[in-house]
């Protein structure tokens, strides 16, 4: 058995790791990089709570092998922050109390990042499409979906 | 998830080789269904043949002789936003947003989800009813196998071991032919309970010039409702020839009840769906 030297960019920053080939991305950002921000769920790709940005994209981490995002860019939610600041989508998500447990809610915001990213203007399907491989058991989905539309608003107009 | 050795090929000939040297060697493209089964410890592969790393096996080009030419590493997203598959055959697009979540779309593959070979998958029924063939190659060569003997068995293909699928071949469809996906799912795109594609083409006096229905869900693989073609096609499309097809997919559905439906709910969607895909896709052909 033999591990495998990698280089991974997590929020632009680079890491250098020698990892058994089957270990996911979900463990090698918890166990091995710290960053617990990302949870495990159902470990099956099902629930979202695992949910990172590849290239902008958001993947399930926990159906990832760590060695597959070598020489891709992968978010996570320890990455929207900038310079201390939080992002205006997890600022949108506190005024407009869409967190309970906060469980579901690092995932459901990169969701959220890449419904911004693609449409600045997201109507509310667009939303809900967005948004539908994120469960969460807590509040209904009312409030995160205001948040969204809060948050690409603010984001319209440059705040 | 058990130990295995991680290799990425550089080419199509050199992934061949690897899965032809390595018997227990499996091929991984998205991952969405492969690290399931990984991680349920139901497959033990000894190597893992990573064939993202190969070039050109995502392309979609249109071929005016042959057809559509879908490469098999096309994800779901990628056939969801094609401009060339919204063109040619949308209903392939339609059964690509049915597809569980985003995150899920974003690493799926088209070709890792015909391979994986689950019964109720949502391309198999759009495929049988464009009349897809598939390209698939390995040290001994190429074989094109039409889509409706692809599937064999409960997630069981017809590939050899060492055998890798290329790409999706989508024949051209005569004009004002016109597809429709319908997914019978108890949440927002969850597992299918039944799934039914239907495509009708007619011509200006409105006979059938082209029929295919295929059916996800009611059987031990996706299937052909083969006799679609014997009851419409040449013959000018009307209610009761529509009806004779539904009847056809109730009669040969062969249906599991499971936690989410009973055989008899199964069956009887079968017919329901059928007819309704069917009267929808001639409907939208009407207004061409």
């Amino acid at each position: 058995m033999r591990r495998y030297d990698i280089q991974l960019n997590i929020n632009d920053e680079l890491f250098s790791l020698s990892i058994f080939p089957q270990r996911t991305l979900l463990e090698v950002l918890r166990e091995d990089l710290g960053l617990i921000g990302t949870k495990e769920g159902c470990s099956e790709g099902e629930c979202g709570v695992c949910t990172v940005l590849v290239d902008g994209l958001p993947v399930r981490s926990c159906l990832l092998l760590a060695l597959d995002v070598r020489g891709r860019k992968v978010t996570t939610i320890e990455g929207l922050s900038k310079n201390g600041e939080i992002h205006p989508i997890q600022k949108a998500f506190i005024d407009e109390g869409a967190i309970q447990c906060g469980f579901c809610t690092p995932g459901m915001i990169l969701s959220a990042k890449a419904i911004i990213d693609n449409n600045l203007s997201p109507p509310e399907n667009e939303i809900r499409i967005g948004i539908s491989g994120n469960l969460c058991r807590c509040t209904g989905y009312v409030k995160i979906i205001k948040a969204i539309k809060t948050a690409a608003e603010r984001i319209r107009r440059g705040l | 998830m058990k130990y295995f050795e991680y290799i990425e090929p550089k080419d199509l000939k050199e992934a061949c080789q690897f899965l032809n040297e390595y018997p227990e060697a499996k091929i991984l493209a998205g991952g969405a269904s492969l690290i399931v089964l990984l991680k349920n410890n139901l497959i033990r592969p000894s190597h893992l043949v990573n064939i993202k790393t190969i070039p050109g096996l995502n392309n979609i080009q249109w071929d005016g002789r042959e057809g559509l030419k879908i490469g098999a590493l096309n994800r779901h997203r990628d056939i969801l936003f094609s401009p060339l598959i919204n063109k040619y055959c949308p209903i392939l697009s339609q059964a690509a947003s049915k597809i569980s979540s985003p995150p899920i779309r974003n690493m799926g593959t088209i070709g890792g989800n015909l391979c994986h070979g689950e019964p109720s998958a949502d391309f198999p029924p759009a495929l049988i009813a464009l009349g897809a063939k598939l390209k698939l190659i390995s040290t001994k060569g190429k074989r094109i196998v039409p889509i409706d003997e692809f599937f064999v068995d409960f997630y069981e293909t017809i590939l050899f071991r060492d055998e890798i699928l290329i790409e999706l071949i989508i024949p051209n469809l005569p004009p004002r032919t016109v597809g429709t996906y319908i997914k019978l799912d108890k949440t927002h795109n969850s597992i299918a309970i039944v799934g039914v594609a239907a495509l009708i083409g007619i011509d200006e006096k409105g006979i059938c010039t082209y029929i295919g229905v295929g059916l996800g869900g009611v059987a031990p693989t996706p299937i052909k409702i083969k006799r679609a073609e014997e009851i419409l096609l040449g013959k000018k499309v009307e209610d009761s020839l529509l009806e004779q097809i539904a009847r056809e997919a109730q009669a040969i559905v062969n249906p599991i009840t499971n936690i989410y439906a009973s055989d008899r709910y199964r069956k009887e969607m079968s017919y329901i769906l059928t007819k309704r895909a069917l009267k929808e896709s001639f409907n939208n052909a009407l207004k061409i």
